[in-house]
Order: C-alpha cells, then sequence, then structure tokens
C-alpha cells in the first residue's frame, strides 16, 4: 500500500511544479485560448494537459521501480496515454478534421494490445459474468480508448468540467478496483488521480489554464486503458455515462462527425455573464446545453451541475461492481 | 439546480436499470435460446449476437428519445414562463 501511495505523491508533487513551467512556456510561445464564457474575454494558456502527461509519465516510473513485476503493464498504460497525448497535440498546434483525430486515436489501443497486458478472455459484467468476446475483444479494446478519448475531449465545455470528472472517473475506478481487488487497478488510479487533481486546481473555475486536446485526449485514453487493464469495463461504460451521453447526443443530432469550431455555439453568453442554451435547432444537443434548458446559469454552477452528475453517475458504477462482484 | 440535476438523475437510472435489465435479458433469454429449426450452430450465434445488438441499439435509442424530448419540452416550458412573467411585469 506504501508504493501506491508514493506513486499518488510523485504524480501530484511532479504536476504540481511543472505545471506553472508549462504556463510560463505556452504563454511565452503565444499558445492561448480565449475563455469566451467570461466578458472580459481572458487569454488562458492552453496544453496544461502536458504538465498531467509529464506527471503521469513521472508516476508510471515509479510505479514500475516500486513493483518492477507490473513494468509491462505499466509501460502499456504510459504508452497508450502518450499516443492519444500526441495526436491531441498535433490538434491543439494544427486542427486535425473532425474525421482524422478519432482515426489517430485508435492507435492509443495498440500498446495493449502489443504487449499482450489485457485479460484475453474477455470483459466480465455484473449478471451475465465472464463473457466469451475471445475473437471481438481485441477490436473492442481499440475502439474503446478511441471512443474514452474522444468522450473526455467533446466534455470540456466549461472551466473545470473536464478535469472535475475526470477525477470523479478516476475516484470510481479506484473504489472499484478495491471492491473488486484488482490490484492493477488500485496502481493505475493512483498514477494518474494525482496529476489530475493538480490539473483541478489550474483548470476550475476561474480558470488559470487550459488542458488543450493534449490533455484531454491523454486522459481520456488512460482512463480507458486503466477499465481494459484493470478488468473495469462496465463499471467504467456507467461511469462515463455524462461523457457518453454528451457525445452520443451531440453526434446523434448532427448526424456526422464534427469538430466544435464547424458547429453551432450551444451556449450563449449573456450580457451579466450568465450562460443560456440556444433553441437554435442547428445546434448540436451537448449536455451543457440540456442542463442550461432549466434556465440560465453562471459558469460555475453549470460547472458544478455536471460534476455533480458525474457523481451520481460514479455511485452507479460502484453499486455496478458490488453488482458485479456478487455475480463472480 | 435541484429540478436540473433530478431530471438527469431520473434519466441516469432509467438508463442504468434498462442496461441491467438488459443484460438479464442477454443472459436469460438470448443466451440459452435454442431454436429446434435450425442446425447450424453458427446461425445461430449470428441470430443471438444480431438480437443482443438491437436490444443495444434500443437502449441508446430510448436513451437519445427521453433526452430529446426532456430538452425540448423544458425549453419549452421555460420559455413560456419567462414570457409570463415579462407580461405580468409590462
Amino acid at each position: 500500500m506504501i508504493n501506491e501511495f508514493v506513486t499518488l505523491i510523485v504524480g501530484f508533487i511532479v504536476s504540481l511544479l511543472s505545471m506553472p513551467l508549462v504556463m510560463k512556456f505556452m504563454k511565452k510561445k503565444g499558445i492561448v485560448g480565449i475563455d469566451v464564457h467570461k466578458k472580459s474575454k481572458p487569454v488562458i494558456p492552453e496544453m496544461g494537459g502536458i504538465a498531467v502527461i509529464i506527471g503521469i509519465a513521472a508516476s508510471v516510473t515509479i510505479a514500475s521501480v516500486l513493483t518492477p513485476e507490473k513494468t509491462r503493464l505499466l509501460l502499456s498504460f504510459l504508452a497508450s496515454t502518450l499516443i492519444a497525448g500526441v495526436v491531441g497535440a498535433i490538434d491543439d498546434l494544427k486542427p486535425l478534421s473532425a474525421r482524422v483525430k478519432p482515426f489517430l486515436t485508435l492507435f492509443s489501443g495498440m500498446p495493449i494490445l502489443m504487449l499482450c497486458t489485457y485479460d484475453p478472455r474477455g470483459p466480465i459484467f455484473p449478471i451475465i459474468g465472464r463473457t466469451r468476446l475471445t475473437i471481438v475483444y481485441p477490436i473492442l479494446i481499440i475502439v474503446a480508448l478511441a471512443v474514452t478519448s474522444n468522450a473526455v475531449n467533446m466534455m470540456d465545455p466549461f472551466n473545470g468540467t473536464m478535469s472535475g470528472t475526470c477525477t470523479v472517473i478516476t475516484v470510481t475506478l479506484l473504489i472499484s478496483s478495491f471492491i473488486l481487488g484488482r490490484n492493477d487497478g488500485i496502481l493505475l488510479s493512483l498514477c494518474i488521480l494525482g496529476p489530475l487533481l493538480v490539473l483541478y486546481l489550474f483548470n476550475r473555475y476561474p480558470a488559470k489554464v487550459f488542458p488543450g486536446d493534449v490533455g484531454s485526449l491523454s486522459v481520456g485514453a488512460a482512463l480507458g486503458a486503466i477499465a481494459i487493464l484493470g478488468h473495469l469495463e462496465a463499471v467504467a461504460i456507467v461511469a462515463f455515462a455524462p461523457q457518453i451521453m454528451n457525445g452520443f447526443y451531440g453526434l446523434s443530432t448532427m448526424g456526422r462527425l464534427y469538430e466544435r469550431r464547424e458547429a453551432a455555439r450551444p451556449v450563449v453568453l449573456l450580457d451579466d455573464e450568465r450562460l443560456m442554451a440556444t433553441p437554435d435547432p442547428e445546434a448540436p444537443l451537448t449536455l451543457a446545453r440540456i442542463i442550461l434548458a432549466h434556465g440560465p446559469l453562471y459558469e460555475y454552477e453549470a460547472a458544478r451541475v455536471i460534476i455533480i452528475l458525474s457523481i451520481i453517475s460514479g455511485i452507479l458504477a460502484i453499486f455496478t461492481a458490488y453488482l458485479t462482484k456478487v455475480t463472480i | 439546480m435541484i429540478r436540473r440535476i433530478l431530471d438527469f438523475v431520473l434519466v441516469l437510472l432509467f438508463v442504468w436499470t434498462c442496461m441491467i435489465m438488459g443484460l438479464w435479458l442477454i443472459n436469460e433469454v438470448i443466451v440459452p435460446l435454442e431454436i429446434p429449426w435450425i442446425k447450424n450452430r453458427a446461425v445461430i450465434a449470428i441470430i443471438k449476437l444480431m438480437t443482443s445488438g438491437s436490444l443495444v441499439l434500443l437502449w441508446l435509442w430510448l436513451w437519445r428519445e427521453v433526452i430529446k424530448r426532456m430538452f425540448w419540452h423544458t425549453l419549452k416550458t421555460h420559455k413560456n414562463i419567462e414570457r409570463r412573467l415579462k407580461s405580468d411585469k409590462n
């Protein structure tokens, strides 16, 4: 247990130290974004996700030193995160099309297949128990990591929502790993928890940094990898419900893959800095827009609603873990 | 605020219950299903797979429809309330 705790602390401290440096560098290089949900339109440094990747790399390195028998598992986890991170970094610097980006994220599942760190017997579901998806499972792994990374990428409408909801999912996966006795899930969740907490501290309202696609895609892929490597597939599906909801509604209303910059804005900024859902039928039906349908909210309130939703789906996911335990 | 969250909690509970019921249905009904007039096991497996796949699609469709109706209904209701408040003020 001490090893896992050291992993968590190292990831947190390394991310905490590297975040200001990344922010300073991005500001100097002019890699900044405008916070569109504020009247003053502040300029915020982008690509803060790099500090998260540095933190994950540090905690994975420490974890592989402390538990050398898990080096292969940790290596596949880190490689998956890095591949998604590289795709995100490319997208941040030179925007990719709505089709190319999801296609490139398919490669983030490859390290898990190449290093054979997944359970070839297939996933375990509540009520059903172990499935026999031996042939389809490797294909599902590739798709799963692309889905989680892009779902997280699409769920970043307000300050702190991406980092907050992903922290909740990580804690959910951690608790579920304890319930199901999945030591790999515990270790990997702790590798990512420290850097995510740092990202939340800097990204919460009012944001001092944006994670960028480098952050959202890498964190999404890391969470997907934890679900596969920790055998927490069913738990992850439930924990990811708000992200799945957001991506699925957006895609189904638009009828195609789309980039945020191509679509009509789902949310409008009012004079008093509150946010309102647009009645524009052409705009994608995102989770943020659905939440704001009840009436305008301040950005921090809307972000809080999304994080509360994530906590509720986390509770359902933990209950799913219990059901899985009862089944097996 | 509570109303906003409650709507979603109900949707989440509905979707989660549907998922658990769907898994039960697949496990208890579809997997043990035997079709006496079809001898080929591969064909039976494909039928089972397609039935399970259809259930998943139905689950997603239901999820989408519930949210779509909820969104437009809420937006309409909220606009009506705003309009009434404005006319009361005038």
